[in-house]
């Protein structure tokens, strides 16, 4: 009895420790804005896309020992989902930028800001979908990765990725604030 | 959760147990009838700013609150704290419950409405973590033991911390998923997210703690929950009465191509 009392109080205790620590992330997050630049992360745009390249990833099994092949696979997947979270986050930045757009008195400016969150909340979305499954290849990285992920997903994060790499402007960004 | 902020249990005991401190008595009468004072002026503020056509739910609640702390305390000064007062107690108890979901989900609306590109996601992530949440809550009622021989307070505490565990955890997985898309809350939705999430939270503790000793309407616990509420309240009445803040940073000043280009390229990325 004891015992789970002091469970539920635990349980209970945590909870509220984690509402405060979301609510207080929740407010300070907005200030991103004030130098969106600095929170951007660079994303090496060829060496991810090396990293999923098939026939890369063919070339590297053929040539090497199934357990070599093995080792740097997994550590290339394991970069790929750094570059993918890498994305991510930028994309995150994005949406910060494009929130505070949403208040400009230009209707233009308005409506291109909705189309912007809308397209890097996607990016997050498949963010979610890509990284673990990532993961998941990195950790038995003898079989193909490419199977493992729905084609046309795959194909738009890589792209959304590449595109985030190349496009996001930070001297823009701050030049621009 | 008790209907919020009313005592189950009751000044008596703890008149009697206190009985050379009347500071306990104002404190306890204060707190029980105060956060509904400040709910009137809630009440007040959203009617006056017309924030109760926003946010009809928590307006509904915030009426069925202040009207069952006046049935409450008129009850218990006529017919004292018996059966009269228990059932009426539950009854709201059941309403407020039932109340508090509308108003978490009222929430949920507001945050997704804003964000369409991740409505379904979110409600799939919020039903899902209801199952997972529901199934925890159910697993709780057969693993605690009940030691409350009255059978309807003992329903109404294993269905509260139920209820609870659900509340408590919706609202953390809201926080959560909002976390993560970097969705921007309005402040209302915010203060009021903030508000339920403090007050589920407590409550589940002080629940379990009821149960533990074997009897509700412990003073102290019952003190320190309804002083909780009280906080809650003032936090609701801060947000209500806060304007909404619109960032300092509102990118007027942003070349209008700049964001264009940023958003005709991603476009394009997933067009393609």
């Amino acid at each position: 009895m004891m015992t789970i009392t002091s469970v539920v109080v635990l349980v209970a205790v945590f909870a509220l420790l984690s509402m405060v620590v979301l609510a207080k992330r929740q407010t300070t997050s907005a200030k991103a804005l004030e130098n969106p630049s600095r929170h951007m992360r660079p994303v090496d745009v060829e060496a991810f896309r090396n990293l999923i390249d098939p026939a890369e990833e063919e070339f590297l099994r053929r040539n090497l020992q199934p357990t070599e092949f093995r080792r740097i696979q997994r550590k290339r997947l394991l970069a790929a989902a750094e570059y993918v979270s890498g994305a991510a986050h930028n994309a995150a930045v994005l949406l910060r930028l494009a929130e505070a757009a949403r208040h400009s008195t230009q209707p233009a400016t308005v409506q291109a800001a909705e189309r912007l969150i809308a397209d890097a909340l996607r990016l997050r979305l498949y963010a979610l979908h890509v990284v673990p499954r990532l993961y998941i290849a990195a950790a038995l990285p003898g079989g193909s990765f490419r199977p493992t992920l729905a084609a046309e997903k795959y194909e738009l994060i890589v792209r959304q990725v590449v595109m985030l790499g190349l496009q996001y402007p930070t001297q823009q960004v701050t030049t621009s604030l | 959760m008790r209907a919020a902020g009313s005592p189950v249990y009751i000044y008596p005991a703890a008149h009697m147990h206190y009985g050379s401190h009347p500071f306990v008595y104002y404190l306890w009468y204060y707190l029980w009838i105060a956060p509904h004072v400040f709910q009137i002026a809630v009440m007040w503020v959203m009617v006056r700013r017309r924030l109760h056509r926003q946010f009809p739910l928590f307006f509904i609640y915030t009426v069925a609150e202040v009207f069952q702390a006046a049935a409450l305390v008129s009850i218990s000064a006529r017919l004292g704290f018996g059966t009269t007062y228990q059932q009426v107690f539950a009854g709201f108890l059941a309403v407020s419950t039932a109340a508090r979901f509308g108003v978490i989900i009222e929430i949920l609306n507001h945050v997704l409405k804003r964000y369409p590109a991740v409505d379904s996601t979110g409600r799939s992530f919020i039903r899902l973590s209801t199952v997972v949440l529901l199934a925890g809550a159910v697993l709780l009622a057969v693993v605690m033991p009940q030691t409350n021989s009255d059978f309807l307070l003992r329903a109404t505490y294993s269905l509260d911390r139920s209820v609870t565990i659900l509340q408590c955890g919706l609202l953390i997985a809201l926080f959560i998923f909002s976390r993560y898309f970097s969705l921007s809350w309005s402040s209302l939705d915010f203060g009021l997210a903030l508000g339920l999430g403090v007050f589920a939270s407590v409550e589940l503790a002080t629940s379990a703690v009821w149960l533990h000793l074997g009897k509700f309407g412990n003073t102290s616990v019952n003190l320190f929950s309804m002083g909780v509420y009280h906080c809650c309240v003032l936090i609701w009445l801060f947000y209500v009465l806060k304007p909404e803040k619109i960032s300092q940073n509102v990118p007027e000043q942003i070349p209008n191509h700049d964001l264009e280009v940023w958003n005709q390229e991603l476009q394009r990325l997933v067009r393609l």
